[in-house]
């Protein structure tokens, strides 16, 4: 219960500073406090005596309390620094809770208050889930926290599960297990027992605490200010609670006595990832949060391109996917790191160098080591080894210093690769199936082989992505006499600079390159700092896997990217419409119309002269022109040519700048959408065309007949006036016939221009008209039909393109 | 240095080399067959057969032409081997002062050096062995000059030494590495091996397994090359060991009986570009010495090499003329797949127009209100636009099929192939144009039966061609247009008229597909490949067997 006090200025500090801490920084200090964890350690045997102990430690951690409260008075004015501090408390809080818990072990009805106590713990960790939620007003990333705090509770279960098995290699470690490893093999006794318990605490954290637990929740927030942090904290708190009956045995003593010694002023007093470390790892691997979305984006996009892309082409990617999971399952405390190098070059001697005992069989035989073969400076690193397939004889522990827990190797697995350059083509094979696997590669090269192509031309390059999880190591320095030694490392560092690996140089990210004497040892501590240094950071799978994507995306690359603009133009559209259009004979149409218009409107409002001579004149004529057998449907009246084309055009325009396999899509999906287009636009042509039969009359028509007919009459009056006066049968008088008979004939074909004059718009419209209905139908079922599946197919690649830029990490991406 | 093999002569192997002019003859026949071999079509073998043309090329040129000519000239050692074996040592410790530049870099040898006696200087000057490689000879050379000339490409120049401490009558070669990382030095060190009657291979304690001098190792024993290893740079603690191990491994590999030699590690092999004692390397001294000055000895390691290529050929000939075999059956498959897509598009434009599908669209409509809404001259150009637009439609079509067809054909992915040009619109107009000359010979038929016509009684020129124009495209859907047709102008001359079009019309389709698939196979023949290479290596090898 104190714990759960504890940490409540701890959630203050994170509140006020709102600071994020780097997961890595912890580490570190914890490394500066080996010397005192270890220490504490010992003594713990003695000083775990029972109840009384107990209740020092709940003592101790009532100071932790105060000193903690102290510290968040000291975060509150001054940000930054003392955000650390809260986040390394509130973990050394959760730890704390179960360490008194297996502490008090042999002690009967402590144990079951011990399990209470667990409870506590459990579920504080289980409410890690639904306290991110319920604290989330406070918090800045509570959303976020929110869901992962789920995850983490379904997975609760599993993992617990998970770690027993683990635990159980654990013991067959410890059988296979040299001498030196007693107090191991007791550890994990205590901690089968301890672990049985967790499952059941574990268990109910899952169904759920009551509201009496808050309190705790709102801390954890504050321990997990860091992205990593968070999650990492939620998916292993229960099986990190579990192991910590071991090391957070002796941790909850830490803290005390560190308080007690130190009044609480030292802010770095405890860090928790070291206890989990010196236990077996059962903290399994954690991404941080831009890996992990990127990995997703990856598996999404291995998804959406699974139908167009070959399961050739997407091997790779699959394989990355499959392996960053595999790594994620196991544990994320462990860095596991080859050995690579030609034969001869002494990637044995450095094994053993680096073990302290002769592990490794070397000799001047070539090829001399044919089996990969594994050495382990920590627990737990069992299914890592079950995942290279190196089988259990091939596992070795390393010389046991007098101080073992404080080997600052702690985390590292090693792994002596055979050759990849004999002529025994089985261990090219098995380097490179190990090579995949692995978290980090020391590469060992020689004076003699540093230059040679097969390993710059088929290791290097290709993984010069990996540069952050690479060594190059330059072995055999003490055959080069002086300065001979600077000039070859320099030499070395040129070439992999043409290699294209980024050189760790000047603390830049990159690869590290030394030169070092396995025989003599000279250059040997150097490197077993680094690796130290290398594997406390525990950075190394995630960096693997992050550059296994890159690798991967840039392998896609062809198939995603090609630069240039995609998408359907405006005018590419229009060009469909027009051809289409053509297709359909719209053009014709509305021109034919427009002239049947006009001719019809001629006729009608011509003078009759004209008229009987046009009848005349066509009776003369074969009947050719208007025969009746034309006003059939006919079928097929779509040029297919023309529409193929428009569709081949469109597809054409579509596809441009799309890699390959999009673009075969596009056409595919072009060509479907085609199939049936002309029946469509035959059919279409027939309903949307005009009505068939005369085009509609225009109100003036009869006024411009009537006026046409008054002329004529005008005429036969004039003429029978004048024929009258001819015959005498009225007064002769020339003036007034002669002028109605010029008025009809002045008349009657000024009507009929004028008519003609009049008709010419509404014939224009008319036809116009006539054409736009086609066009427009032509357009709407073309586009139904072929643009709507191109501008969807589109989509379908924008998004996949999207996606891909989420996997290379760039975010937004320049269409 | 120790002696490891007892027996170092080819006591086995005593064959003469008597050179009659008909076998160097054949010889330069085949050569030049060779030297033709192309293979341009990205197939799976052709790089592997055009390294083995090159190499065999590098052969008969620098090796087994002028050897044959002259085999009195002086013996060629070169030696070879990985990276970092010490190559260069040995050469400068053999002749006694430094002649090739060693040092600790990799790669150290960069321009090889040809080590001879003064006397023998001529014959290496000239172009008579490795005439690909300018000669460089700087004659009174400090030993810190550099070595390049400025400017030179540094990876094809031989480097021509002379020294007196050598024997007359034997020459060596210190080539660049065979495993560089630089990959022109890789080709030039294959190179060079091919011009030496003498093998010798370099290898170190620490690479004596490694793939890479394993396979050439494998390669000298296939061409039965005069081979030596020197186990080089072993530390006097495992002499034993390690040479009894690579005793072991080359006797695995049939090579029990090429002589060894091994040099042990001091401190002046290491790194310092310094000379061996005489001493360490004496043993092989002694054994090059022999087979310059010996007569039978240089004649067995001379024509051991000699009729180790000669016989080589016999599988490799084969070899060569299956791999041209490959590439004309490639290139007859992307033949095949243009001629078949063009021949189904043909086929389809003849359907097409049986059918009528020229009168389609834009043509049918002006048909329909030809001749009252509609001028001739309106129907035949929308005729001549939808002809011109089935016959784009038909060879893009084929296009497209041949490059599906393509896609799946590996030799497709020729550059030459794959750069065709992208304008479809030469297409369209290069079809454009046939089909409106088709249009104007139509006219002037037309006007020649409309000319013997009655005069008063002839219809318009334009018309009667509209309606030939509409009955030879238009199908069933233009009979109508026959009947107007034998109207005005009489069945007769309706029908003549009709045949002559329908003649016309066949010829120019025929023709524009033609040349459309014509063009579509310019690259690919472009390309040259033939039958005849297979046959002619064939042939050149049996002349070349008769004559031995």
């Amino acid at each position: 219960m104190t714990a759960v006090t504890d940490q409540d200025p701890t959630e203050h500090t994170g509140h006020t500073t709102g600071e994020v801490v780097p997961a890595g920084r912890p580490d570190q200090a914890g490394r500066s406090e080996q010397a005192s964890a270890s220490e504490g350690r010992s003594e713990q045997a003695s000083a775990l005596e029972g109840r009384s102990e107990q209740a020092s430690a709940l003592e101790g951690r009532s100071e932790l309390g105060s000193a903690l409260a102290g510290r968040a008075d000291r975060g509150g004015r001054s940000g930054q620094p003392s955000a650390q501090p809260a986040d390394e408390s509130g973990r050394s809080g959760t730890t704390d809770r179960s360490g008194p818990g297996n502490g008090q072990e042999p002690d009967r009805d402590a144990t079951e208050r011990v399990t209470a106590r667990g409870d506590v713990a459990g579920d504080a960790t289980g409410e890690d889930a639904g306290g991110a939620g319920r604290g989330a007003p406070s918090q800045k990333r509570g959303g976020e926290r929110h869901s992962r705090g789920y995850h983490a509770r379904a997975m609760d279960a599993a993992v617990s599960r998970r770690t027993e098995r683990d635990r159980e290699r654990d013991g067959a470690w410890g059988r296979i297990g040299e001498s030196g490893r007693d107090r191991n093999g007791d550890a994990g006794a205590k901690r089968r027992a301890a672990s049985e318990r967790e499952a059941a605490v574990g268990h109910e954290s899952v169904s759920g605490r009551p509201v009496a637990y808050e309190q705790a929740v709102p801390s954890v927030p504050a321990v997990a200010s860091g992205h990593s942090v968070v999650s990492e904290r939620a998916v292993g708190a229960p099986p990190g609670s579990a192991d910590g009956g071991e090391g957070a045995w002796g941790d909850g003593l830490i803290a005390r006595r560190v308080d007690e010694r130190n009044g609480g002023t030292d802010p770095y007093s405890v860090v928790p990832s070291r206890p989990a470390g010196s236990s077996a790892a059962l903290m399994p691997l954690a991404y941080d949060g831009q890996l992990r979305s990127r990995l997703d984006a990856l598996r999404e996009l291995v998804g959406l391109s699974r139908t167009r892309l070959d399961t050739g082409t997407l091997g790779e990617a699959g394989r990355v996917l499959d392996e960053a999971a595999a790594r994620r399952r196991l544990s994320g405390q462990h860095t596991v790191v080859a050995i690579a190098g030609a034969t001869g070059s002494g990637k044995s001697q450095l094994f053993n160098t680096l073990a302290g005992v002769t592990i490794s069989e070397t000799g001047v035989r070539r090829p001399t080591t044919a089996a990969p073969i594994a050495c382990s400076w920590s627990d737990g690193a069992a299914s890592l080894l079950d995942r290279l397939s190196i089988p259990g004889r091939l596992r070795r522990r390393p010389i046991q210093y007098p101080d073992s827990s404080g080997s600052p190797l702690r985390g590292l697995v090693l792994i002596d690769l055979p050759d990849h350059d004999s002529a025994a083509v089985q261990h090219r094979e098995q380097v490179d199936r190990i090579l995949r696997l692995v978290d980090a590669v020391i590469w060992v090269v020689d004076p003699e082989k540093y230059a040679d192509a097969v390993l710059h031309e088929r290791y290097l390059r290709p993984m010069a992505g990996h540069a952050e999880v690479t060594f190059v190591v330059l072995n055999q320095v003490d055959r080069l006499p002086g300065e001979a030694a600077e000039q070859v490392l320099d030499d070395l560092r040129r070439l992999l600079d043409e290699d294209g690996i980024a050189l760790g140089e000047h603390g830049e990210p990159g690869a590290t390159v030394l030169a070092l004497s396995a025989l003599t040892g000279e250059g040997v501590g150097e490197l077993r700092e680094m690796l130290g240094q290398f594997v406390a950071e525990r950075q190394a799978p995630a960096r693997r896997i992050s550059a296994d994507v890159d690798a991967a995306a840039r392998d896609l690359r062809p198939v995603y990217v090609t630069g240039q603009r995609t998408g359907l133009s405006e005018e590419a559209r229009e060009e469909f419409a027009d051809r289409l259009a053509d297709a359909v004979g719209a053009t014709a149409a509305g021109e034919a119309a427009e002239r049947a218009w006009l001719r019809n409107a001629n006729r009608a409002c011509g003078t009759p002269w004209l008229q009987l001579w046009r009848w005349y004149h066509d009776r003369r004529e074969p009947p050719t022109g208007r025969l009746p057998l034309r006003s059939q449907v006919d079928e097929e009246a779509t040029a297919r040519q023309r529409v193929e084309q428009a569709v081949r055009t469109v597809s054409e325009r579509a596809s441009a700048g799309l890699p390959t396999p999009w673009a075969q899509a596009m056409r595919e999906a072009a060509v479907r959408g085609a199939q049936g287009l002309p029946e469509a636009l035959d059919e279409l042509a027939v309903r949307t065309g005009l009505p068939p039969g005369r085009p509609p009359r225009p109100g003036w028509w009869p006024v411009a007949v009537l006026g046409q007919a008054s002329m004529t009459l005008l005429q036969v009056v004039g003429g029978l006036w004048l024929l009258g006066q001819i015959i005498g049968f009225v007064p002769p008088d020339l003036g007034v016939p002669v002028l109605l008979m010029l008025a009809g004939i002045i008349g009657g074909p000024l009507i009929e221009w004028s008519c003609r004059i009049a008709a010419r718009g509404p014939a224009r419209r008319y036809g116009h008209e006539a054409e736009r209905l086609l066009r427009e139908a032509a357009a709407g079922c073309g586009r139904a039909r072929v643009l709507d599946p191109l501008a969807a197919e589109l989509l379908r690649y924008r998004e996949v393109r999207e996606q891909y830029g989420r996997v290379t990490g760039v975010g937004a991406v320049a269409r | 240095m120790l002696q490891n093999s007892p027996e170092i002569g080819h006591s086995s192997h005593v064959v003469t080399l008597d050179v009659r002019p008909q076998l160097l003859d054949a010889l330069s026949a085949l050569r030049d067959r060779v030297a033709a071999a192309r293979f341009p079509l990205p197939l799976a073998g052709a790089p592997r057969a055009r390294a083995n043309r090159d190499e065999l090329l590098a052969q008969l040129d620098d090796y087994l032409v002028p050897r044959l000519k002259e085999p009195e000239a002086p013996l060629l050692a070169v030696v070879g081997g990985s990276t970092g074996a010490g190559k260069s040592t040995l050469v400068n410790s053999l002749v006694g002062r430094r002649v090739s530049e060693a040092g600790v870099l990799r790669p150290t040898t960069r321009t090889p050096v040809l080590v001879c006696h003064p006397e023998d200087h001529h014959w290496f000057s000239g172009m008579r062995v490795l005439p690909d490689l300018t000669r460089v000879w700087v004659p009174h050379r400090e030993p810190d000059d550099d070595l390049l000339l400025p400017g030179e490409n540094p990876t094809r120049v031989l480097r021509v030494e002379t020294a007196d401490s050598l024997p007359p009558g034997i020459a060596l070669l210190d080539a660049p590495d065979i495993d560089s990382l630089v990959a022109d030095n890789r080709v030039l060190a294959a190179e060079l091996l091919c011009a030496a009657d003498i093998w010798v291979m370099v290898t170190t304690a620490a690479r004596y397994a490694d793939a890479v001098p394993w396979h050439l190792l494998r390669t000298a024993k296939e061409y039965d090359a005069t081979l030596v290893t020197v186990l080089d740079r072993v530390p006097h603690q495992v002499v034993a060991e390690v040479s009894r191990q690579y005793a072991a491994l080359l006797t695995k590999a049939g090579l029990g009986d090429v002589p060894r030699f091994t040099v042990p590690e001091l401190p002046e092999s290491a790194w310092g570009g310094g000379l061996l004692p005489a001493s360490a390397v004496a043993p092989l001294r002694t054994w090059l010495a022999h087979r310059a000055q010996d007569l039978g000895a240089r004649h067995d390691a001379m024509a051991r090499t000699a009729h180790g290529i000669l016989d080589s050929l016999k599988s490799r000939m084969p070899e060569l003329a299956g791999a041209t075999a490959a590439q004309y059956a490639a290139a007859l498959r992307l033949t095949a797949a243009v001629d078949g897509a063009y021949d189904g598009e043909h086929a389809r434009v003849r359907s097409r127009l049986q059918a009528g599908a020229v009168l389609a669209g834009d043509a049918l409509k002006r048909w329909r209100a030809f001749p009252l809404d509609c001028t001739p001259e309106e129907l035949l150009d929308s005729l001549v636009e939808s002809l011109t637009a089935l016959l784009l439609c038909s060879v893009t079509a084929a296009d497209e099929r041949v490059d599906e067809t393509w896609r799946r054909e590996p030799a497709a992915a020729a550059p030459e192939l794959a750069g065709r040009d992208p304008a479809p619109e030469s297409a369209e107009h290069r079809i454009g144009m046939a089909v409106r000359r088709w249009r104007r010979e139509l006219e002037e038929y037309a006007e020649d039966e409309v000319r013997e016509l009655d005069r008063n009684l002839a219809p318009d020129p334009a018309v009667v061609a509209a309606l030939v124009a509409t009955v030879l495209l238009g199908g069933r859907r233009g009979r109508s247009a026959g009947e107007r047709l034998a109207e005005r102008i009489g069945a007769h001359g309706a029908l003549r008229l009709r045949d002559r079009g329908g003649r016309l019309l066949d010829e120019h389709v025929d023709r524009v597909l033609h040349v459309e698939r014509e063009r579509r196979l310019a690259p690919l023949d472009g390309l040259e490949v033939h039958p005849e290479p297979q046959a002619e290596l064939i042939a050149a090898l049996s002349v070349l067997q008769k004559e031995r």
